[in-house]
């Protein structure tokens, strides 16, 4: 025991040696009663991915399980702030946390450290501190407190004596910080802001920025505006905003939100009867992913387009597989090729290519119903409810009786006043995309029969996937729900409860520019409240499950 | 500054702390070098749930006649050869109070909870087998384990609560890796010892729990019920690795098999005829094993998106969309796909019984309980559900009955099962889902 008492008593002269002068601020305002945690969102699987190889480098292997999330008003990004860590999932993070340690103090990666050990064989304390704070102000997004860096130090000391390595012990210390809840979960901390007003403190504003430009931890610029209090002034704020928007990483962010809103996370598990749909495979669904990602990011920061045309571009990009699957000839030596469906091809936007045409279909069928409810709570922000019970289906069915087509089956069901209320809604959307099979191939016919691709949307007529691609193009409905999307990704808040009021300023910047991104993303995050934060209240509740006393 | 007390108290190993040099295995050996011994304590008992989607057809799976001497109907055909293990309740009902009927949910979060749930996709409480496992799961090294065949880990009915699902094992291979991949010491080996890296892990979590006080810290109420719920998670972990450092006590005599291939799960019922029994056979090693006490497998979700290639409809789709047939009654191609469900769950059955230990198999020393969402899926109908039982709780539940519906609620099942396992408890469920009276006659 007298060993370990010398020990903490050379540790504390260390300490404060690695964590820098502002380690003592963010002592006082994180244990202090003037501040308060208003979020914290388990970090999604690529924002894990992405911060570790920002972090530590891409040669660092990340291998292994993520829980899973849910959707909350559309987002996943909602549920990370209402989701907490089960057993399993935290046997994974300790897992992880493991196996990145070990790859970081082995001998390949030890000249990156930013410390060498006189000796490699005993504990190195001053080592372990500056190793530990560096990497653990990354892992945390603000820099560690003394008794963090003391706790992971005492631990690797130990560890590297029993050992007799001092990159044993390290090993153990950093995976302490892997696992902890700091890195784990996004905090934002919130702290007055005079006039009764409270806004998040500015290592906090660093992380809400990088997580929605990058999708991945601040880098070390943005953590020293945010030490330096650079991202409290509006000038300062501007300029890292400006590099961040400026990066060709800032693909990376805004391929995470599309991701997100456009539910390319599902396409994982999509699977098609293979013998009714033998050329679709795991390589096509991956391809038709990439293909809708490649089309919204070319679409939203390349060519800085007008998003509507999210709706109606012909343009789009394909590979081998989906050459196969959009029955086209692929003429080409690399990889993937920018391509433009002929006018008469039938397709308009995102809303025709394989992935959403595929993802909201049956196995061996397409859905227009699927189709049409996904296209209203997606594009429009309007989520259908749940079928009454108790309701028969088998006049919508048999395929063998006088109903051949879909359309035909479906109107069959909205002749029942029960089905008509939702039906009506949204099969008109989903029956103008029937021109696409289950897999997204073109088709005029279905069981022997034309495909009548007309609909009444609105009150007004349209006629097939042109037709509904238009219509959205034109419904500032479209818009004003991708901009609260945004919103409600870049907070981890759920959409349907954002006022109007939050994305006034946003929304209106973004028409201004004709519904440029670039524009969107820029107004929203300089308004005046995209920082701000209720005042604390000892009421505040969420949708969170209640497991305190369980 | 002082050190830490529970990195002092968590690595330490007969008053010694362990981590500073101490020979680590004395700490594990008796005082003539062998491993400690087995007390001779009986074997634990098990819990398992089985969740298939979309119920049965009331006119071919419900016996004729109650009791014992109940002929077999063809929708329970392939469970024939368990039939004196097995426990048929029909009739139940789920009174869902002043709630909405969830379709495809109600009724299985009726059935997992005793409660009528008043979110969609969420549980109001723990899961059956949550509730089991906080009771029987001690020394256990996994306090649960789900796996789902089709490969889905969010078809797990197993939860905390809330939106708090755990996920499932989603192949064979990775269901394999968590029960004997790193970190497992095959108590079946003569020369089983504790791998000295569990004690290095455990001060390591140690530390890791240590920043609770810190982190609890200025959290609103609903944060703090979800970092309350992850150092839960962290201190299981640390359960996790003290079970490593004993050597389980087993009375079965098997052999852990090396680690399946890679596997295609998705709904394609080929395929779950593969993946269901891997992993039925997995999950009955690691009961026998003592490696989990709580095993849960999944064949679906609710709106089972099961299908036979070359039918474009699917499960889900047909049980809506299918006529029913005027001669017959029913709807013909739905029946069949309820009949291909009974036989997944047979695989189940089949793979704890095959495994011998001490007077039984593992399914004498274990119950299995079968849910589903629907009774009558067509019309989304939850009374009556389908609901099964099988195994005998090391001699403490009596099998082979039917009980046909006698205006019991669902949970009275739930209630019994937790009283056959010893969970001690006077009543299960909520609102007129709440019961006090187990089915007496069923417990021994």
């Amino acid at each position: 025991m007298g060993r370990i008492r010398s020990l903490a008593i050379s540790l504390s002269s260390l300490t404060v040696l690695a964590s820098g002068a502002t380690a003592a601020d963010v002592t006082s305002a994180r244990s202090g009663a003037n501040s308060e945690v208003v979020s914290m969102r388990r970090l999604t699987h690529a924002e894990y991915r992405n911060s570790i190889a920002d972090i530590f480098g891409t040669e660092i292997e990340v291998r292994g399980f993520f829980e899973p999330t849910i959707r909350i008003g559309g987002l996943q990004a909602a549920s990370t702030s209402v989701l907490s860590v089960t057993p399993v999932g935290f046997e994974s993070f300790t897992k992880l946390a493991d196996s990145i340690a070990i790859q970081v103090t082995g001998e390949k990666y030890r000249a990156k450290l930013p410390c060498v050990p006189k000796s490699a064989k005993e504990p190195n304390d001053a080592c372990t501190a500056q190793v530990l704070s560096h990497y653990g102000r990354m892992l945390y997004r603000r820099p560690l407190i003394e008794d963090e860096i003391k706790s992971a130090v005492d631990l690797s000391h130990g560890l590297a004596e029993s050992q007799n390595d001092f990159y044993a012990g390290l090993r153990y210390g950093l995976a302490s910080l892997l696992q902890a809840p700091n890195f784990v979960f996004r905090m934002e901390t919130a702290v007055p802001a005079g006039n009764k007003q409270w806004a998040l403190d500015s290592y906090s504003r660093a992380t809400r920025l990088s997580y929605l430009m990058w999708d991945s931890t601040p880098d070390a610029e943005l953590l020293q505006a945010a030490e330096k209090g650079d991202l409290n002034t509006p000038a300062g704020l501007d300029k890292q905003v400006d590099r961040l928007m400026a990066s060709p990483r800032l693909d990376l962010g805004i391929r995470a939100f599309f991701t997100d809103m456009l539910e390319l996370d599902n396409f994982d598990t999509v699977s098609k009867d293979s013998n009714l749909y033998p050329k679709w495979s795991s390589g096509t669904a991956a391809s038709a992913k990439e293909e809708t990602l490649r089309t919204a990011i070319d679409l939203a920061l390349h060519t800085n387009g007008d998003m509507r045309d999210l709706m109606t571009t012909r343009k789009t990009f394909i590979n081998r597989n989906l050459a196969a699957d959009y029955q086209l000839p692929f003429q080409f030596k690399g990889e993937w090729m920018p391509y433009e469906f002929a006018a008469d091809s039938g397709r308009s936007g995102i809303l025709t290519q394989a992935s959403m045409l595929a993802m909201f279909s049956h196995p061996g069928r397409s859905s227009p119903t699927k189709r049409g409810v996904a296209v209203m709570d997606i594009f429009l922000c309007e989520p259908t409810p749940a079928p009454p019970a108790n309701v028969d289906f088998s006049v919508v069915n048999d395929t063998s009786g006088p109903l051949k087509t879909v359309r035909e089956r479906l109107m069959a069901h909205a002749a029942n006043p029960t089905c008509a209320s939702c039906h009506n809604h949204s099969d008109p959307i989903g029956l103008t995309l029937e021109g696409f099979d289950t897999i997204g191939q073109r088709r005029t016919m279905e069981n022997g029969k034309f495909i009548d691709l007309s609909a009444t949307i609105k009150g007004k007529h349209y006629a097939g996937a042109a037709g509904l691609g238009q219509f959205l193009h034109d419904d500032p409905k479209y818009t004003a729900c991708l901009a609260r999307k945004v919103y409600a990704y870049s907070r981890g808040v759920n959409s349907e409860d954002v006022p109007a009021s939050a994305v006034k300023t946003a929304y209106q910047a973004f028409a201004d520019s004709g519904f440029r991104m670039r524009s969107l993303l820029k107004s929203l995050v300089d308004d005046k409240d995209y920082f701000s934060a209720p005042a604390p209240s000892p009421e505040t509740t969420s949708s969170a499950p209640n497991v305190a006393d369980q | 500054m002082k050190i830490d007390r529970r990195f002092l108290l968590r690595g330490t190993c007969q008053g010694a702390l362990a981590v500073m040099g101490i020979p680590f295995l004395d700490c594990f050996l008796d005082s003539k070098g062998e491993a400690l011994a087995a007390t001779g304590k009986p074997l634990p008992t098990r819990f398992n749930t089985f969740f298939f989607g979309l119920g049965l057809t009331s006119q071919l799976w419900i016996p004729k006649t109650a009791g014992k001497e109940w002929e077999m109907t063809s929708q329970l055909k392939p469970l024939e050869p368990y039939r004196a293990k097995l426990n048929v309740f029909s009739g139940l009902r789920v009174p869902l109070d002043d709630n909405p009927n969830y379709q495809h949910w109600s009724g299985a979060a009726a059935a997992a909870t005793g409660i009528s749930p008043t979110k969609d996709k969420e549980f109001d409480s723990k899961t059956i087998d949550q509730q089991i496992a906080d009771v029987i799961s001690h020394g256990a090294r996994f306090k649960s384990v789900s796996a789902s065949s089709a490969g889905d880990p969010k078809q797990s009915y197993s939860s905390l609560g809330g939106a708090n699902t755990l996920p499932a094992e989603p192949s064979p291979l990775s269901l394999y890796t968590r029960l004997f991949g790193p970190g497992f010491q095959d108590p079946t080996k003569e020369d089983w010892k504790p791998d000295p890296q569990v004690l290095i892990q455990q001060s390591v979590l140690s530390v890791v729990a240590d920043n609770r006080k810190r982190v609890m810290q200025n959290l609103g109420p609903a944060d703090r019920a979800r970092m309350d719920q992850y150092f839960t998670s962290v201190r299981e972990a640390e359960l996790q690795l003290a079970a490593e450092l004993q050597r389980p006590e087993i009375q079965a005599k098997v052999t852990i098999p090396s680690a399946p291939a890679e596997m295609v799960c998705n709904n394609s019922l080929p395929n779950l005829r593969n993946v269901t029994p891997l992993m039925a056979r997995l999950g009955a090693l690691a009961l026998a094993t003592d490696q989990t006490r709580v095993f849960n497998l999944s064949i679906s979700e609710p709106t089972s998106q099961i299908f036979v290639p070359g039918d474009s409809l699917g499960y889900h789709q047909t049980t809506h969309e299918e006529p029913t047939d005027p001669g017959l009654g029913y709807q013909p191609r739905v029946a069949q796909y309820n009949v291909d469900m009974m036989q997944l769950f047979a695989m189940l059955l089949k793979e704890l019984d095959a495994v011998s230990e001490g007077d039984g198999t593992v399914l004498d020393h274990s119950l299995v309980f079968a849910f589903t969402d629907q009774s009558f899926a067509k019309i989304h109908a939850v009374d009556g559900l389908p609901i099964f039982v099988a195994g005998g709780a090391s001699g403490r539940m009596k099998a082979g009955y039917h009980v046909a519906g006698d205006g019991s609620t669902v949970s009275r099942v739930g209630l019994t099962i937790q009283k056959a396992l010893g969970v001690s408890l006077d009543a299960w469920g909520k609102g007129s889902m709440e019961v006090k009276q187990p089915y007496t006659d069923l417990l021994a």
